[in-house]
């Protein structure tokens, strides 16, 4: 019997700042790689610039929804966002998270650790506005995150969905930006 | 073959497959996708369907019901509060025997998220007789869409499909099948093979999908037995046997107890009546989680989970800002809700439906109900003051996309009664909320050919509004002169004053411009922009203690200048 196989993916952002987009490539990748996917966007009210989380569910999984320390990674687009959803990280989760600083609080940052959860800061803002494209900072955490070669989430097949929903400039600078914060993601590895 | 899309589209497949010939909607979010689906794959398969934008769900409701009773296979679509609008023809249509099909969409908010109240239009259709089918995925509701329109056109009476905002707007990979061959896989009744007797499950729609993984989670799969409900009314009855062969059975649906209230058996069914279930709102994942886990002890089964609150209890130590949704950054609604307030700050300020109900965080928003209740708010505080003998200036918002889904007889009516009040229409030529779809004035069609564009102006002059000023929300001195003016100027006058606050959406306009705005040199840190203006791109630097634009968000619309009491003293002296 093949084995279970289930990833939980909570992208937290603000509204209209592309945290759609990275969602939808995420699922992308999962059905590329014939692995049945579903996930849920906020649209209408939030979209103005509210908090919004989409949720993003590959493998055995029926409903688009997520439980609390449920989530196998927690992609925070923006740091308030990602501590808002913390708790719905699992132990031995990954978070990672979009900020220009070199370390959050240090007890949340304890606690982590002792939870298992991996945390990676990143500053996408910063890659993001290098390539004159701030509103593609998304782009960078998602390069980050296929840095961690975890399947079907893997640098080839998140660049293949990018090029796949976009076009023209737009794709050259988000590829840009997804592979920076894809370098990011291989040196902080070592 | 498969292909990747949100719920919405995966109905509007599901529609085109079973070869839809009429479409007519009234956006409103969860549901304001479909049409647009609709239209994209009927050109997909070279199929000639019908597809439009109505006033509002009324006239969409009637102009598919007209279709249907011809002989015609029609959809319909709205949100669920939409459906109020339509009553009146939805309830008399279901005496008529048509010809053709008809199926309606009404997508529910449980919530609500983007809706005034949450309302559950299973319940009504439980109550009318009317089949209701409640799917519990995209793939499924694509089904749901095709087969309901058959059914419909089978029984000779409309079908209505509901699908939650988390179906409507989940994205799932949906199998697509050549026009009228699509094979239907709805699957009602019992799943999997549970035999555990002390409790067993009912779930319909997302919450279903819920169950399944909670189940999962918590490896009671093999134990609990769950029975999924597609079709709301009529109720399958081997749900009746079912709950009648278990000690327990637990009810999860959104968002009323409408499967439960038919079940129910005192201290035999949980639910949301018996306060094992919050009675309103959605229903998560941890909701349902908790209340598995309850049954499990009710019923001494034993479920191995450690609820964890570690994370929560460290976080409710840090302070966390709230980010409520905002008007977007050089938003033309910002700068007429400042000039509202900024022209008569005690008036009372009836609002409306759209982008602009966030109007209250500015203060220029008191009291909204329902689209179009601006205009009647108004009449009623005015006829309540005038008998009171009372003088307190009232100045209703109305988006132009509202004004006319709703506000027509009511600002005929005002003008009629002379109603002593100033109306502000926000008109940036499109209902922006909802995702850009064209108003009457637009004139464009829903698959965007040119069309007749209704005049705003010569609407309110035919209905009698004797006073209309025509004004661009980015000169703020000016529109508070004119509401200054309008809301003086009354005695002499007679019937409300109706100002047009004119300027595309920007989100929609996608414009910027290349001008620097340079407050940053000048702030003394006073923080009244924030209090009064309060635009995604102003940031408080709290270490300068002074105003940081956010040039990457800054549109440069200029609009915070007015505000800055710094800037009026430096560029006086610069003059
Ligand atoms: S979408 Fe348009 S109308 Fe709505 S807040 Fe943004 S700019 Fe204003
Ligand atoms: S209103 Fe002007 S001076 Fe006051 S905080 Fe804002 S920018 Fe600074
Ligand atoms: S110019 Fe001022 S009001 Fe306009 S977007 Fe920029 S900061 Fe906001």
């Amino acid at each position: 019997m093949r084995k279970r196989f289930s990833m939980e993916i909570l992208c937290a952002g603000i509204g209209g700042r592309g945290v759609l987009l990275a969602s939808t490539l995420l699922l992308d990748s999962a059905i590329r790689k014939g692995i049945y996917g579903i996930g849920s966007d906020e649209y209408g009210m939030s979209q103005r610039g509210g908090s919004v989380v989409s949720l993003v569910k590959v493998g055995d999984v029926k409903s688009p929804l997520i439980g609390k320390g449920k989530a196998d990674v927690i992609l925070g687009f923006e740091e308030s966002e990602f501590l808002r959803n913390l708790s719905y990280a699992k132990r031995g989760g990954i978070g990672i998270v979009n900020t220009p600083k070199k370390a959050l609080n240090s007890t949340l940052q304890d606690l982590l650790e002792k939870r298992g959860v991996s945390l990676y800061l990143l500053d996408a803002d910063d890659i993001a506005r290098r390539e004159g494209l701030y509103q593609a900072s998304n782009m960078a955490v998602l390069g980050f995150f296929s840095s961690l070669g975890i399947e079907p989430f893997t640098f080839e097949n998140l660049r293949d969905s990018i090029c796949d929903r976009l076009k023209g400039k737009m794709l050259e600078k988000n590829l840009k930006i997804f592979e920076k914060g894809f370098e990011k993601g291989r040196e902080r590895r070592g | 073959m498969r292909e990747l899309m949100i719920g919405n589209y995966a109905i509007a497949r599901g529609l085109v497959e079973a070869k839809v010939e009429i479409a007519a909607a009234y956006p409103g979010t969860p549901s304001s996708e479909i049409l647009p689906g609709i239209i994209e794959f009927a050109k997909r398969e070279n199929l000639d369907v019908h597809c439009e934008w109505s006033v509002n769900e009324k006239v969409a409701f009637e102009a598919a019901f007209g279709a249907a009773l011809y002989g015609k296979k029609a959809a319909c679509m709205m949100k669920q509060v939409g459906l109020n609008v339509a009553f009146p023809s939805f309830f008399e249509s279901l005496e008529r025997e048509i010809r053709g099909g008809l199926l309606l969409v009404s997508c529910d908010d449980p919530g609500p998220l983007s809706s005034q109240t949450e309302q559950d239009t299973r319940m009504v259709c439980s109550l009318l007789g009317v089949t209701v089918l409640d799917p519990s995925s995209p793939s499924e509701a694509a089904d749901c869409a095709y087969y309901g329109l058959l059914l419909s056109k089978k029984l000779g009476k409309p079908v209505v499909l509901r699908p939650t905002h988390r179906v409507s707007h989940s994205r799932e990979a949906v199998r697509l099948y050549h026009l009228g061959k699509r094979k239907v896989r709805l699957k009602e009744g019992l799943v999997g093979k549970g035999s555990f007797k002390g409790f067993g499950i009912v779930a319909s729609g997302t919450s279903y999908s819920v169950v399944m993984d909670v189940l999962s989670e918590l490896g009671l799969k093999r134990d609990i037995p769950v029975f999924k409900v597609i079709k709301v009314h009529p109720l399958n009855d081997k749900v009746f046997q079912f709950r009648d062969s278990l000690e327990r059975v637990i009810v999860f649906e959104e968002t009323d107890a409408v499967i439960e209230a038919r079940l129910n058996l005192k201290g035999k069914v949980y639910g949301r009546l018996n306060g094992i279930l919050p009675d309103a709102g959605e229903l998560s994942y941890d909701i349902i989680r908790k209340a598995v886990i309850e049954m499990c002890h009710l019923s001494g089964l034993k479920v191995k989970y450690e609820e964890e609150r570690e994370v929560d209890e460290v976080l409710g130590k840090i302070h966390l800002p709230l980010r409520p949704p905002k008007l977007c950054s050089g938003c033309p609604h910002r700068a007429t809700f400042y000039a509202m307030k900024r022209a008569c700050p005690d008036a009372i300020f009836p609002g409306d439906i759209g982008c602009y109900t966030l109007g209250i965080s500015l203060g220029a928003v008191d009291v909204f109900v329902d689209m179009g209740g601006s205009v009647n708010l108004a009449s009623g505080f005015d006829s309540v003051f005038k008998k009171e003998g009372r003088d307190i200036p009232i100045l209703a918002s109305v988006g132009d996309s509202t004004f006319f889904h709703a506000c027509l007889p009511e600002i005929y009516d005002a003008a009629r009664k002379k109603r002593k009040f100033v109306l502000v229409i926000m008109d940036n030529n499109i209902t922006a909320m909802t995702g850009m779809q064209p108003t009457p004035q637009t004139g464009l069609t829903a698959d965007g050919k040119r069309t007749n564009s209704i005049s705003l102006e010569a609407t309110l002059s035919a209905l009698g509004v004797k006073n209309v000023k025509v004004v661009d929300p980015y000169e703020i001195p000016t529109l508070v002169e004119t509401i200054k003016n309008s809301l003086s100027n009354f005695e002499a006058e007679d019937g409300p004053f109706v100002i047009i606050a004119r300027r595309e959406c920007l989100l929609h306009k996608k414009k910027k411009w290349e001008r620097d705005i340079e407050l940053d040199e000048i702030c003394t840190g006073c923080k009244r922009c924030l209090k009064d203006f309060d635009c995604p791109s102003m940031e408080f630097d709290e270490d300068k203690k002074r105003i940081r634009i956010n040039r990457d968000l800054c549109v440069g619309c200029g609009c915070c200048l007015f505000v800055c009491p710094q800037f009026s003293k430096t560029k006086k002296k610069v003059e």
